[in-house]
C-alpha cells in the first residue's frame, strides 16, 4: 500500500511533510544553533544572523524554541493516534469474532467514549493528576479511540458477511486464516486513514493544551505555547505567531492529505483508479459503464 | 456417449430427512424449511427449484453448514451432521467432500486477491503446499474453459460470466462429491449462461452429483436427472425431470411450469394462472 | 379525459386502442426513431449504428439483445438520459412529433412522465429506502399534476390498486424493503404511469425477478396496452419475454439491428443467423422441449 500511497502526488507530498516533521522531532532538539533555554538582554529582537527568527520577549533564540518543542507536540500526537489506534482497532475487530456479549460490551463502551467531550477531559485529567502531557494525551487516546473501533469493525463486519469469506470457510478454512488472508487488507485501508487523521487531531490537542499552558511547565517550549506568547508580543513582532502557526497548520493538513491520499487508493474507487480507467465520478448514474 | 457412474458405492452423498428450520426467537419465529426429505445418489444430478422465500438457499446453507438445522437430519457423506459444532464442520469441510457455487459472480471472489490465490484457496487451507496447490489448479482450467494467463489477474478485470466459471473451478479443485450451485447462472446473459450450463453437463459426466438450486424451469430440466420443487420451505413435488416438467402435479409446480415465457408466450394462460395461484393462497 | 389507472380498473372489453376521436391520431407515431446512431464522445467511436421504429398508440415494439447490444443506450436515448459520455451521433429521434434534439430542458422535463414513462431492472435502487411508497407515488401526481395532498392520497391508492397490489391502503404506508422484488417493480409502474403517459419503456423490467412474478408483471403490461391505450417499448435479454408481448421486434447485436419485423415473422422465419441462434438457445435450454432423449454421441 505504501507503493501506492506514493504513486499518488498527494500521497508523495503528504508522506514528505510528514518525514519531515518527525524528522524535526527526533533532530530538532540537537540542531537547535543556541539553548533553548538561555534567556538574554536581546529580547523582541528581529530576524539576525545570530537569530534566524528572532527572539522572544525573554531573549530566547526562537528558532532554537521551535526546535526544541518540535519533539513535544510530535510525540503527543503520536501517542493521542497510537493510543486510540489500539484501543479502539483490536477490541473493533475482535467483536465481530468473540461473541454477542462482548460484542454488546464493546459497543456501548464505544458509545459512552464519544459522547466525552476531549479537550475538556484532557484538562480535567491533567487537573486531577498533575501537569503531565503524557497523561493527558493518553487520555485523550482513549477518548479518540471509538473511531477506530468503528471504523475497523464495519470493516470486519463488511468482509466478514461476504461469499468468498464463505467460500473460504465452505473449503475450510479457520477463522484465524480468513483474518489473516481477507479480513486484514480489508481492515488496514479505513484504520491507516483514522489514523492519519488522528494525527492531525492529535496535533491540534497537544497545541491548544500547550497553548493554554496546560500540560508543560514553562519555559519549556512547545509550538502551542510559542504561538501564544508570540500573541503577547503583536505589536512588537508581528509576523512572529505566523511560524508556529504554520508549522502546526501544515501537519495537521498533511496528516489529513495523507488521509485522502490512502483512501484514494483503497477499496473498489482506489483499485479502479490504479488499474487507470479512472476513478468513478460518484453520480447516481445507473448506465453500465459500457453502455448496453 | 453413456454416462458412465463411477464404482462409488451405493451410499448416498447427501441425505436429508424431515427438515426443519426455524429463525428468529420467540415472537419473530420464521419457519424457513419444514419437513424437508431429499436424498442425492452418487454421480447423480438434482434440480432444486425455488423462488425468492422458498428456503431453497436455507436448505444449501444448512447443507453446508452455515446454517442449524432446528429438527430433522443432515448426512453429508454417511456423517450426520446435524450437531456439529464449529471443529468438525471444519474437519469434514477439509476432505473436500461437498462445496458450492454462488450466485452472485461479483462478490463470490475477494477483490483483493488474484484468480489463483483464490483458486489455490481451498487446497492450501488444507496444507497443500503452494506449488502443488497451483499445478493441481492449472489441470482444472481446460473444464471451465479459461486460459492459464487469468491466474495472475485480479477479478475486478474479468467478466461476469469468466468469473463465474473461476468460481465452479474453485468449487472442482478438491475434487468433491457434491457440488451445490445456487442460481449459478440467473446473473449470467445468455452466451455465458448456455457456457457454464454446458460446462456443468459435462461436469455431470464426471461422476460429481450435482445440486442446482436455481427458480428458471428451463436451466435446470436440461441437466436434472431428477427435480424438487419447494415452495415455501416445504418440498411439494418431486421426481424425474421430464415428468415434473411436462405433467407436473402440485399447483405451484403447474404455476411455474405455465409461467415460464416461451417462444410461443406463456405455456399456460392468464386465466388458467390466475385460478393457480388462488388455489395456491386458499 | 380518463386516467391511465382508471382505465385499467374499469376492465373494459374492448381490445386494441380506445377509440380516440381523431383518426389522425393513429397514424402519427407517439415515438419514432429513424437511423438513430449514438456515439461515444471519448473516443469518437459508434456504439449504435441506425435503429428506427415508430410506435403507434397500443403498439408494443420489443428490443433482444445481450449486454453490449445498445438496447438500452437506445431507450436512453428516447428518454433523453444518455450518459454524458455518449451522444445521438445521427438519425433523430421525435416524440409526438418534435424532433427531442430541439427540446430544451424545461420542454424535457414537462414531456418526462405525462407522455413518456420508464420502469428498468432493478426495482429497489430506484426508490428512496426512507420515505414510505404512497409519498413517493403522491410526488409525481403532486409536480406533474399538482394535485393536493388529499386528492393525490386517492390517485394514488387508485394507482396502486390499478397496479393489482394486493393490499394498497397497507403499501401506500410501507417502505420499500418491506415489499418483495415484484411488489416493487408494480408500486414503480405505478409510479411513471401516474401521470398518465401515452409510452412506457420497459427496460429489463422483469430480468431480476421470480418466474412466477415475471409472469405477471407481463400481464401487466399487455393490460396496459389492451385496455389503457399504452404504447409500449419492451428490451430484454429474453427472446421468449418480447415474443409473447410484442408486435414488432428488433433484434440487437453489437450496437447493430439484425434483424427487424413482426414477432411472429421473426420467431418462425429468422432470416438472421444471430436470430436463429437466440431461438436454438432458447429451445435447448428452456421448456420447449420438455426434456427430449439425450444424444447418443
Amino acid at each position: 500500500m505504501v507503493r501506492r500511497v506514493l504513486s499518488l502526488t498527494s500521497g508523495r507530498v503528504a508522506v514528505t511533510i510528514l518525514t519531515a516533521v518527525a524528522l524535526l522531532a527526533v533532530l530538532g532538539p540537537l540542531l537547535a544553533p543556541q539553548d533553548p533555554l538561555a534567556t538574554s538582554d536581546n529580547a523582541l529582537a528581529g530576524v539576525s544572523g545570530s537569530h534566524w527568527l528572532g527572539t522572544d520577549y525573554l531573549g530566547r533564540d526562537v528558532l532554537s524554541r521551535l526546535l526544541d518543542g518540535s519533539r513535544v507536540s510530535v510525540l503527543g500526537a503520536l501517542e493521542v493516534a497510537l493510543t486510540a489506534l489500539v484501543v479502539g482497532a483490536v477490541p473493533g475487530i475482535l467483536s465481530v469474532y468473540l461473541g454477542r456479549v462482548f460484542e454488546w460490551i464493546t459497543l456501548r463502551l464505544a458509545d459512552t467514549l464519544v459522547a466525552l467531550p476531549f479537550l475538556l477531559f484532557a484538562v480535567a485529567v491533567i487537573a486531577l493528576l498533575g501537569n503531565g502531557l503524557t497523561q493527558a494525551m493518553l487520555v485523550t487516546g482513549v477518548l479518540v479511540s471509538p473511531l477506530f473501533y468503528r471504523v475497523s469493525r464495519a470493516a470486519t463486519l463488511a468482509v466478514a458477511r461476504s461469499p468468498y469469506v464463505e467460500a473460504a470457510l465452505i473449503s475450510g478454512a479457520s477463522v484465524g486464516w480468513v483474518v489473516r488472508r481477507h479480513v486484514w487488507v480489508k481492515v488496514l485501508p479505513p484504520t491507516a486513514v483514522a489514523f492519519a487523521q488522528t494525527i492531525g487531531v492529535g496535533f491540534v490537542i497537544v497545541s491548544s493544551l500547550t497553548f493554554l499552558g496546560i500540560g508543560v511547565q514553562p519555559p519549556e517550549p512547545t509550538w502551542g505555547g510559542l504561538l501564544a506568547s508570540d500573541l503577547g508580543y503583536l505589536s512588537h513582532r508581528p509576523w512572529a505567531p505566523l511560524v508556529p502557526a504554520l508549522l502546526i497548520m501544515v501537519t495537521v493538513w498533511a496528516g489529513n492529505l495523507l488521509a485522502d491520499a490512502i483512501r484514494d487508493v483503497s477499496g473498489e474507487a482506489g483499485r479502479a483508479l490504479l488499474r487507470g480507467r479512472g476513478a468513478r465520478t460518484g453520480r447516481t448514474d445507473p448506465a453500465p459503464a459500457g453502455g448496453a | 456417449m453413456t454416462r458412465t457412474r463411477p464404482d462409488a458405492g451405493t451410499r448416498p452423498v447427501l441425505e436429508v430427512n424431515g427438515l426443519e428450520v426455524h429463525y428468529g426467537a420467540r415472537r419473530r419465529r420464521r419457519r424457513a424449511l419444514y419437513g424437508v426429505s431429499l436424498s442425492v445418489a452418487p454421480g447423480e444430478t438434482v434440480g432444486l427449484i425455488g423462488e425468492t422465500g422458498s428456503g431453497k438457499s436455507t436448505l444449501a446453507r444448512t447443507v453446508l453448514g452455515l446454517v442449524r438445522p432446528t429438527a430433522g437430519s443432515v448426512v453429508v457423506d454417511g456423517e450426520d451432521v446435524g450437531a456439529y459444532g464449529p471443529r468438525q464442520w471444519r474437519d469434514l469441510r477439509r476432505r473436500g467432500v461437498v462445496q458450492y457455487v454462488f450466485q452472485d459472480p461479483l462478490r463470490s471472489l475477494d477483490p483483493d486477491l488474484t484468480v489463483g490465490a483464490s483458486l489455490t484457496e481451498p487446497l492450501l487451507v488444507r496444507g497443500v503446499a503452494r506449488d502443488e496447490a497451483l499445478a493441481r489448479v492449472r489441470a482444472f482450467l481446460p473444464r471451465v474453459r479459461l486460459p492459464e494467463e487469468l491466474l495472475g489477474r485480479l477479478p475486478g478485470e474479468l467478466s461476469g460470466g469468466q468469473r463465474q466459471r473461476i468460481a465452479v473451478a474453485r468449487a472442482l479443485v478438491t475434487e468433491p462429491r457434491l457440488v451445490i450451485l445456487d442460481e449459478p447462472v440467473s446473473a449470467l446473459d445468455s452466451a455465458n449462461r448456455v457456457q457454464v450450463l454446458e460446462i456443468l453437463k459435462e461436469l455431470r459426466d464426471t461422476g460429481v452429483a450435482l445440486v442446482f438450486i436455481s427458480h428458471d424451469l428451463g436451466s435446470v430440466a436440461g441437466i436434472a436427472d431428477r427435480v424438487a420443487v419447494l415452495y415455501r420451505g416445504e418440498l411439494v413435488e418431486t421426481g424425474a425431470a421430464r415428468d415434473v416438467v411436462s405433467r407436473p402435479e402440485h399447483p405451484y409446480t403447474r404455476l411455474l411450469v405455465g409461467s415460464a415465457p416461451t417462444l410461443r408466450g406463456a405455456s399456460a394462460g392468464r386465466a388458467e394462472r390466475e385460478a393457480l395461484r388462488a388455489l395456491l393462497h386458499a | 379525459m380518463t386516467t391511465v389507472s382508471e382505465k385499467l380498473l374499469t376492465r373494459s372489453e374492448e381490445h386494441g386502442p380506445p377509440g380516440s376521436p381523431d383518426p389522425r391520431d393513429r397514424t402519427l407515431p407517439l415515438l419514432s426513431l429513424r437511423d438513430v446512431r449514438i456515439g461515444d464522445t471519448g473516443d469518437g467511436r459508434e456504439i449504435v449504428h441506425g435503429v428506427s421504429f415508430d410506435l403507434t398508440p397500443g403498439k408494443a415494439v420489443g428490443i433482444v439483445g445481450e449486454s453490449g447490444s445498445g438496447k438500452t443506450l437506445t431507450c436512453r436515448a428516447a428518454l433523453g438520459i444518455l450518459p454524458a459520455r455518449f451522444e445521438v451521433t445521427g438519425g433523430t429521434v421525435e416524440i409526438d412529433g418534435t424532433d427531442i434534439a430541439s427540446l430544451t430542458p424545461a420542454r424535457w422535463t414537462a414531456l418526462r412522465g405525462s407522455t413518456i414513462g420508464a420502469v428498468f431492472q432493478d426495482p429497489a435502487s430506484y426508490l428512496n429506502p426512507s420515505l414510505r411508497i404512497g409519498r413517493q407515488i403522491a410526488e409525481v401526481l403532486r409536480v406533474k399534476k399538482g394535485l393536493g395532498r388529499r386528492e393525490a392520497r386517492g390517485r394514488v391508492l387508485d394507482l396502486l390498486r390499478a397496479v393489482h397490489l394486493r393490499e394498497p391502503e397497507l403499501v401506500h404506508d410501507q417502505y420499500p424493503f418491506e415489499l418483495s422484488g415484484g411488489m416493487l417493480q408494480r408500486v414503480l409502474i405505478a409510479a411513471a404511469i401516474a401521470a398518465d403517459p401515452r409510452i412506457l419503456i420497459a427496460d429489463e423490467a422483469t430480468t431480476a425477478l421470480d418466474v412466477t412474478v415475471q409472469a405477471e408483471i407481463l400481464d401487466l403490461l399487455a393490460d396496459l396496452r389492451e385496455q389503457a391505450g399504452l404504447a409500449l417499448v419492451v428490451v430484454s435479454h429474453d427472446l421468449a419475454v418480447v415474443a409473447q408481448l410484442c408486435d414488432e421486434v428488433l433484434v440487437m447485436r453489437q450496437g447493430e439491428v439484425v434483424e427487424q419485423g413482426p414477432a411472429r415473422r421473426v420467431l418462425d422465419d429468422p432470416r438472421h443467423d444471430y436470430t436463429r441462434l437466440l431461438i436454438r438457445e432458447h429451445e435447448q435450454y428452456g421448456l420447449e422441449k420438455f426434456l427430449t432423449p439425450e444424444e447418443e454421441a
